[in-house]
């Protein structure tokens, strides 16, 4: 079925509502999957799998920084969806950005990254160039970069099968110059912003799938024009999820309408 | 032609007019108090319409004797083709509901790009009549219903079947033969997005433009299907409806609380509406001319204005010592502008010193109408990007003043008062209906939404002051800093700092209060979109008429005065 981006938005409000989501990281998190889908980088995808996991969030500890100085900064988002914490991890890092030129952000133990790409466009409008990089994956482990200019509307998007695994915290092929891969620092996400430097960036893959800042407006546009594709079955869900906001329906409560 | 910088440079800095500040304007009670205007949007669209000579003709008439059945219009406006496409059925008076709860209607509409088959009206007719338990696709932008007015469709019909008239005083009691109970757009059910009718048709990319003409339409096809009936009904008596009579007759409007979270939910886009209402305004305080003609057209509006609020009934006792209030506060600014006019700017001054809100906010719409040439070029800066971001840098020192700067009202609110926080906003899960609760529902407060703008400031700023006690370094920390720490502020502290750009801000008010009024909230809305005849029927909903007293779709072409502000009933009219 096709759906509005505004009925998407909407319901996925109600949905992250009703899971606990503070005001204002519902309205984020609806915001990163409808970004996603509306740009052709497949947000309802991400949701499906992270759906079953979005209630759970309400009950792990907030978000916490372990380290910080003038340029950078370690969050410990323990287990928490990028939906609830991930545009927190980026404002931090262009407040940072803003005041030394450059700084980094690293974010450990935290799920759903993809959803990152939303709060690094709004960084893009707002006047700052803004990078991240991450791994997905245990046994297969695929990586993923994005990135924007400063003043741009659409970011660039890249991600590549590579030959690491952690299944034991060895590596294989080119893993000692990678960043590493090990269980320690699974989950992990980094953010790089800068006011004074333009990032970009691409992976090292020859494989590697990009979807450029120009082909992300086209599917903008195709978006707009014709609406959202949506199975059924996660319409209901996601639908279902938000009914936890709605209150019984009675005679009394028909009267706080007004009546008439 | 004006421009954006041009408007900003009389919004803010040195060049900047002598705009009303926001602790006054965006008080709920005065902005209850507004009334229409010439840049509200039925007159914004009745103005393109007409000046652009929009080409709107039936090319499909189905209907049978009875005034069921399918009609199709084409419009043919500079941008772009459109169908408006409408389905009368057959409905009892005991089905007859306004509420949103209803299933059932007697016209339902949808408006639609393009020109539309055969197939397509189809299609229509199997979705659109069901409403929201239908779904249609993004060619659709607009979808409404309508039901008849009980009072006065049969009579009207049996009127002129007969060959007689409609009798002016029964219709001034109820100006319109249908009204109709929700017109959606944005994306609802499936159809168009307002990026994609933005973007894509600037005919009707201003806000609820698509809305609008949709009810204009409807009234133009009321009036189509009254006569068709009656002319079916006894064609040897039957005569057509007199124009003038005909001008008189509006579309009814039954507005409820969804209209409310509208209002608190698009902060950027209210405040965008005021800002180019009172830049309007601050124009013709400042530069709008005084002459004999002037003078007098001032005191015809004034007249005009006391004899509509005369003709305007309700059953609801405050909305009438309201309209008598206006009344007698008309007749005391005529006064003024006959002996003492020496500028407008003084004339509002002398309002505000004189009269009520409510007769200084007529007054304000009957400036307006006075200097077109300062008001209405504003009318294309009525839509914004809604954007409420996080100034991740900004000092929480520097936060902390602006929230006493611009919410010293939500600061100074007793929330521990008795009363302060009685009621709660939540969703039915009847429609998702917005309904407004008492606090004794313990299991439904839970659920309640939060729309709670002063008391959720009033909480982050104690919370921001209990940081910055705890943390005497505090000068170091940003907004970032704050927000990890404190992440359920988030949503309240980009507002903050969003609003903080913008002249005019949020509304000031305490939804919780035990005695909030969400009336003033709807008709701040209602008139931004122009409508008249405010006739609460209890402090939660509200009956109107729009486009009462605006051209019919067969002048369009003819010479246009766009001079349908506050109608009169036709018997009134100077001769």
């Amino acid at each position: 079925m096709y759906i509005s981006m505004n009925e998407l938005k909407a319901a996925l409000r109600r949905c992250f509502e009703a899971s606990g989501y503070f005001v204002g990281n519902y309205e984020d998190a609806a915001n990163m999957i409808l970004w996603l889908e509306k740009h052709g980088l497949h947000g309802l995808n991400e949701l499906t799998n992270a759906i079953d996991y979005v209630a759970a969030d309400r009950e792990k500890p907030l978000s916490k920084v372990v380290y910080e100085d003038s340029t950078s900064a370690t969050i410990d988002a323990h287990g928490r969806s990028a939906l609830n914490c991930g545009a927190a991890a980026v404002d931090l890092a262009q407040a940072k950005a803003l005041e030394s030129g450059i700084a980094t952000i690293t974010v450990h133990n935290c799920h759903n990254r993809m959803f990152i790409l939303k709060a690094l466009t709004d960084c893009g409008r707002r006047g700052i160039s803004a990078a991240a990089y991450w791994q997905n994956g245990s046994d297969v482990i695929t990586e993923h970069t994005a990135a924007i200019r400063s003043g741009q509307r659409y970011p660039s998007y890249s991600e590549a099968l590579t030959s690491l695994t952690d299944s034991n915290g060895t590596c294989v092929g080119s893993c000692e110059q990678s960043s590493g891969n090990t269980r320690e620092n699974k989950q992990a996400l980094t953010i790089i912003c800068s006011s004074r430097v333009d990032l970009t960036s691409s992976l090292q893959s020859k494989d590697q799938h990009y979807v450029s800042p120009q082909q992300i407006a086209e599917n903008k546009a195709q978006t707009v024009e014709f609406g959202i594709e949506i199975t059924q079955q996660l319409w209901d869900q996601i639908n279902t999820l938000g009914t936890g906001i709605l209150v019984e329906n009675t005679e009394r409560s028909r009267l706080d309408a007004g009546g008439g | 032609m004006t421009t954006l910088a041009a408007i900003d440079s009389s919004l803010r800095g040195k060049a900047a007019l002598p705009l009303r500040p926001a602790e006054q304007v965006m008080d709920i009670e005065r902005l209850g108090a507004f009334h229409q205007s010439r840049l509200s949007f039925m007159r914004t669209l009745v103005r393109r319409i007409f000046r652009e000579r929009w080409l709107i003709e039936p090319v499909r008439f189905d209907l049978d004797h009875k005034g069921y059945g399918t009609v199709v219009y084409e419009i043919n406006a500079p941008h772009g083709v459109f169908s408006f496409v409408l389905f009368s059925s057959f409905l009892c008076d005991d089905e007859r509901n306004d509420r949103v709860i209803a299933t059932q209607w007697d016209l339902t509409m949808a408006l639609v790009e393009g020109q539309v088959d055969a197939a397509y009206v189809e299609k229509l007719a199997q979705n659109v009549p069901k409403q929201e338990a239908g779904r249609v696709d993004s060619r659709v932008f607009v979808l409404s219903r309508a039901n008849r007015s009980g009072r006065n469709f049969d009579y009207v019909v049996d009127q002129l079947a007969a060959g007689e008239q409609p009798d002016v005083d029964k219709i001034a009691q109820v100006g319109y033969l249908y009204r109709t109970t929700a017109v959606y757009g944005s994306g609802k059910l499936g159809m168009a997005d307002w990026d994609k009718v933005r973007d894509k048709h600037p005919d009707f990319s201003r806000p609820f433009a698509g809305e609008m003409f949709v009810c204009w339409m409807l009234r133009n096809f009321s009036l189509l299907q009254v006569e068709h009936i009656a002319k079916h009904k006894s064609p040897d008596s039957f005569k057509p409806m007199r124009t003038d009579i005909k001008h008189y007759f509006g579309i009814g409007n039954s507005t409820g609380l969804g209209m409310a979270p509208y209002l608190v939910n698009h902060p950027q886009l209210i405040n965008q509406w005021i800002e180019m209402r009172e830049l309007a305004l601050a124009r013709v305080r400042t530069l709008g001319g005084i002459n004999s003609s002037v003078q007098q057209r001032l005191i015809a509006l004034i007249e005009r204005c006391s004899l509509h609020t005369a003709q305007t009934v309700t059953g609801d006792q405050r909305q009438a010592d309201h309209n008598q209030r206006v009344i007698s506060d008309l007749a005391a600014l005529k006064q003024q502008a006959i002996e003492n006019l020496v500028s407008f700017d003084s004339l509002i001054h002398w309002s505000e010193q004189h009269c009520s809100v409510h007769g200084q906010e007529i007054l304000v719409s009957i400036l307006l109408e006075l200097h077109p040439e300062l008001v209405d070029e504003l009318e294309d800066f009525h839509t914004v990007e809604e954007n409420l971001d996080l100034e991740p840098l900004m000092p929480l020192q520097q936060l902390k003043t602006i929230i006493e700067q611009r919410y010293g009202w939500a600061i100074a609110i007793d929330f521990t008062a008795e009363g302060a926080r009685d009621t709660y906003w939540y969703r039915s899960e009847e429609k998702m209906e917005p309904r407004l609760g008492s606090i004794a529902d313990a299991q439904g407060k839970k659920k309640h939404m939060d729309l709670a703008v002063g008391f959720a400031v009033h909480r982050c700023y104690q919370l921001l002051c209990d940081y910055i006690k705890q943390h005497p370094d505090h000068t170091k920390h940003s907004t970032a800093r704050f927000m990890v720490v404190q992440p359920k502020l988030r949503g309240t502290v980009r507002r903050i700092q969003t609003m903080n750009h913008c002249v005019y801000g949020d509304i000031q008010a305490n939804l919780l209060d035990h005695n909030v009024l969400p009336m003033h909230l709807l008709r701040c809305k209602l008139a931004f979109f122009g409508v008249s005849k405010f006739d609460p029927r209890s402090r939660l909903w509200v009956r109107n008429t729009m486009f009462q007293g605006a051209p019919l779709l067969e002048e369009i072409g003819q010479p246009f005065s766009d001079d349908w502000f506050m109608p009169l009933a036709p018997t009134h009219l100077p001769t």
